[in-house]
């Protein structure tokens, strides 16, 4: 008998090396944990092989399944939505000083569509999120998401399932195509914090959002910095949150926004999309949410808990965004955030408020980014005394 | 069983109402391959309408384990992540419903892997823990088979899953018109064939054949049991494999003196033991031949010092359904229950008057061989002396 040896795809084994040695930065000697879903099973060998290529002790894969969770919703008892299990709290707890990995692109778009909103939108593992949330506090861990190509994915995007063309458009938002993606990124990386530093020595006291149906001041934080998704652990691990990123962010004052924001794109929220949602907000909380379709859902999302009707992000992305230059909307937050500017109701960033959170930056289970910009937004900075000073016209940065 | 369910769904109520039997408010652990998600899914909807109150899905890969063996430090090889006890300890806390899915996608996916790495890459400290709650009774549970491609290649050489399905449910008495009505006269068959043995008082069994000559001294406290078991904290009754066709009892750990051939092929840790010869010594396994395969057994063997011992010896005729397909079907659940079988390794407590008493063997291994066949003459030798023939080419003796 001969013995075979799985076959390799060497682009996703490229894929996943550059996830685990720029994304997360896996160390030698690290336990990994990687959150992912049975359909984006080759992805999710590739990332063990190169974690434990990588140096890994020990590589955690934890699969997920859409269609349980539909099961969950659709037939168990209330207490079933919210129930943290005893184990996964442990797990979350043991991933202190570890790495993690997820992976994202849904297999089936529209898979929880037939379910009660609400009931979709309260089904979250509280204490579970709870631990995250004190661990993205504490900064122990370095981590990364990325997105495997599906069928179901390319079909959403395209309207058949061209599975290549999803993989060139993931490759180049990627800098896959490059000849030496880790030196791309590292340019890349490079680029974004300028602008960071940039925006950050300008103290800018809010920021303004005009354009159709949009009107929105959010006041900043003075404890607050700008950043890339260039982050550090608080032992000092390099590691950058989402492949592809093209953000550079704050947390607001989670207590000044008002006025009314148009979102610019879908949203798929719990295997659900939302299309054209409009928020009313005041004293910095969501009044009122419309929306052409599944408003449901985030009026659910947003009684999760007290904070989440707050603002936790604001991130300014330009015209020369990879992502954004497909053209493509993909569905998917992890790209199209990464398209144009957008906002997180929510939980904020630790990574770039110095003093205790929860001073300014919201605290909540809730992070949910949509989809603000577009070459219709403009974007300005507010200065102490009042000066206005322009970021963003029709999609170019104008402090570079 | 409702009307007008799928294939699977018929199969995933059978499991849930008679495999494990699951109850209101229970919580239900379901252990899965990725490969086996269809009936996965089928299970966690007819546990929740049976009134469970969580189902957790735990999915495993080959591959990640591949890529464990592949790379991982030899220590790393049989290390239990402590969330993993955690997660099984909790389950039998709350005294959860047990579902295990097998049927091996890639039988020879570690084929041209180390054995002796293979033999070693076993959770230790979890199969401790799992044997534990075994022998306390604490879980209704169930092991059933998921027909997929790669075991349907295993049997036909091609991928008929369609095929294969039909001899499952041939097997699991799914091709009957009431299979629940079906599965209670099946169960007190068995029931009959356990008093029987039991009130005979089998001081040992004798097992004569090709290559074979074998004597199993059996306890005085050794109970013979059928198909049903029952949880000793909440006496909840249950059919711990599907399908089961089966007599067996703890055999004594000391008594087992000759030499046995394995009658059929058996696939350990997805490699392929071929042409079996075993020789016991005083009760341990003192010599170990095969055509293919022997690494695998002796890496198991070592694993801890009472893996070399017997821990049960079962005893199956023509009747059985899974014998009468006439199939190898390179599946322990099926293929023990074809013939019969015994297993080095761990003893079920259960099938001893006192539970885990001296003679009883306790070991975080447990692997079934099959020695029955046509060729094969099984006795019963009484504590009188007296010689009683249980089963001559195959046919069961007592009931004549």
């Amino acid at each position: 008998m001969a013995a075979i040896a799985p076959a390799i795809d060497e682009r996703l084994e490229a894929y996943a090396d550059l996830a685990v040695r720029v994304g997360a930065n896996v160390q030698v000697g690290q336990t990994v944990f990687l959150t992912t879903q049975i359909e984006h099973a080759p992805l999710a060998r590739a990332l063990t092989r190169a974690a434990y290529r990588a140096g890994a002790r020990y590589v955690d894969v934890r699969y997920r399944d859409d269609h349980v969770r539909h099961a969950m919703i659709e037939l168990g008892p209330d207490e079933a939505l919210t129930h943290s299990p005893e184990w996964m709290k442990q797990l979350y707890r043991a991933m202190e000083g570890g790495a993690q990995l997820w992976t994202t692109g849904e297999p089936e778009p529209e898979l929880m569509n037939d379910l009660d909103g609400e009931r979709v939108g309260r089904a979250r593992m509280k204490e579970v999120v709870e631990i995250i949330r004190e661990q993205m506090v504490q900064r122990s861990l370095n981590w990364s998401g990325v997105a495997y190509p599906s069928e179901g994915w390319a079909t959403q995007i395209y309207g058949e399932p061209d599975v290549e063309r999803l993989w060139e458009a993931v490759a180049f938002c990627t800098r896959l195509d490059e000849a030496d993606p880790v030196q791309a990124w590292r340019d890349h990386m490079a680029r974004l914090e300028g602008r960071g530093k940039v925006l950050t020595e300008l103290q800018l006291d809010a920021v303004h959002y005009t354009g159709p149906g949009t009107d929105l001041t959010v006041g900043l934080n003075p404890n607050a910095r700008w950043m890339s998704a260039l982050f550090r652990t608080r032992d000092g691990i390099e590691y950058v949150p989402n492949m592809p990123t093209e953000e550079v962010f704050t947390t607001p004052d989670c207590r000044r926004a008002e006025g009314t924001i148009r979102s610019s794109r879908p949203l798929v929220l719990d295997g659900d999309i939302i299309e054209g949602l409009r928020l009313t907000v005041k004293d910095g909380k969501i009044v009122d949410v419309q929306a052409d379709k599944g408003a449901g859902i985030v009026r659910g999302q947003l009684e999760i808990d007290d904070r989440a009707a707050y603002f936790g992000e604001l991130a300014l992305v330009d015209g020369t965004s990879r992502v954004g230059r497909t053209k493509t909307t993909f569905f998917d937050t992890l790209y199209d955030e990464n398209a144009t500017c957008h906002i997180a109701y929510g939980f904020g960033v630790p990574e770039v408020f110095d003093g205790d959170p929860g001073d300014g930056m919201n605290i909540s289970g809730v992070h949910t980014d949509f989809m603000v910009g577009g070459p219709e937004l403009a974007v300005d900075g507010i200065t102490k005394d009042g000066t206005a000073i322009p970021i963003l016209r029709e999609d170019v940065w104008q402090l570079d | 069983m409702a009307a007008g369910l799928t294939r699977v769904d018929r199969y995933a109520e059978l499991i849930v109402q008679i495999g494990a039997n699951v109850q209101p408010g229970q919580i239900v652990e379901v252990i899965a391959r990725i490969e086996h998600a269809h009936v996965a899914r089928a299970v966690a909807r007819a546990a929740y309408r049976a009134g469970a109150v969580y189902v957790d899905v735990g999915y495993s890969d080959q591959h990640v384990r591949r890529a464990m063996i592949e790379h991982a430090a030899a220590d790393v090889l049989s290390w239990t992540p402590p969330w993993l006890l955690e997660r099984a300890k909790h389950f039998g806390d709350v005294n959860a419903a047990i579902v295990a899915l097998v049927g091996d996608a890639e039988p020879e996916l570690l084929a041209d892997l180390p054995g002796d790495r293979v033999g070693m890459a076993r959770m230790k400290a979890l199969g401790e823990e799992l044997t534990r709650q075994t022998n306390e009774g604490l879980n209704n549970w169930v092991v059933a088979g998921v027909p997929n491609d790669g075991w349907a290649t295993q049997l036909f050489g091609t991928p008929d899953v369609d095929a294969l399905w039909e001899l499952v449910e041939f097997c699991v008495r799914l091709d009957e018109d009431d299979p629940v009505a079906a599965w209670r006269e099946h169960v007190e068959m068995i029931g009959a064939r356990a008093r029987l043995l039991n009130d005979m008082r089998v001081d040992s069994l004798r097992y004569r054949g090709p290559g074979t000559d074998l004597t199993v001294g059996l306890l005085p406290e050794s109970r013979w049991q059928g198909c049903e078991s029952t949880t000793s904290v909440n006496g909840i009754n249950y059919v711990a494999n599907m399908p089961t066709e089966e007599v067996f009892t703890t055999p004594d750990r000391r008594r087992t003196q000759g030499t046995v051939r394995s009658t059929q092929p058996l696939v350990l840790g997805g490699q392929i033991v071929k042409g079996l010869e075993v020789r016991f010594e005083d009760g341990r396994i003192v010599d170990v031949r095969a055509e293919e395969g022997a690494s695998m057994i002796e890496a198991e063997l070592a694993i801890d010092e009472s893996a070399p011992y017997l821990g049960e010896v079962a005893l199956v005729d023509a009747t059985s359904r899974v014998g009468q397909t006439g199939r190898v079907f390179y599946e322990t659940l099926f293929d023990e229950n074809a013939s019969c079988h015994v297993a080095y390794g761990s003893a079920y407590a259960e099938a001893v008057e006192g539970g885990v008493i001296e003679g009883v063997n306790v070991s975080s291994v447990h692997t079934d061989f099959m020695i029955g066949g046509t060729d094969v003459e099984v006795d019963a030798v009484l504590h009188d002396g007296a010689v009683v023939p249980l089963l001559r080419d195959n046919v069961w003796q007592p009931e004549r």
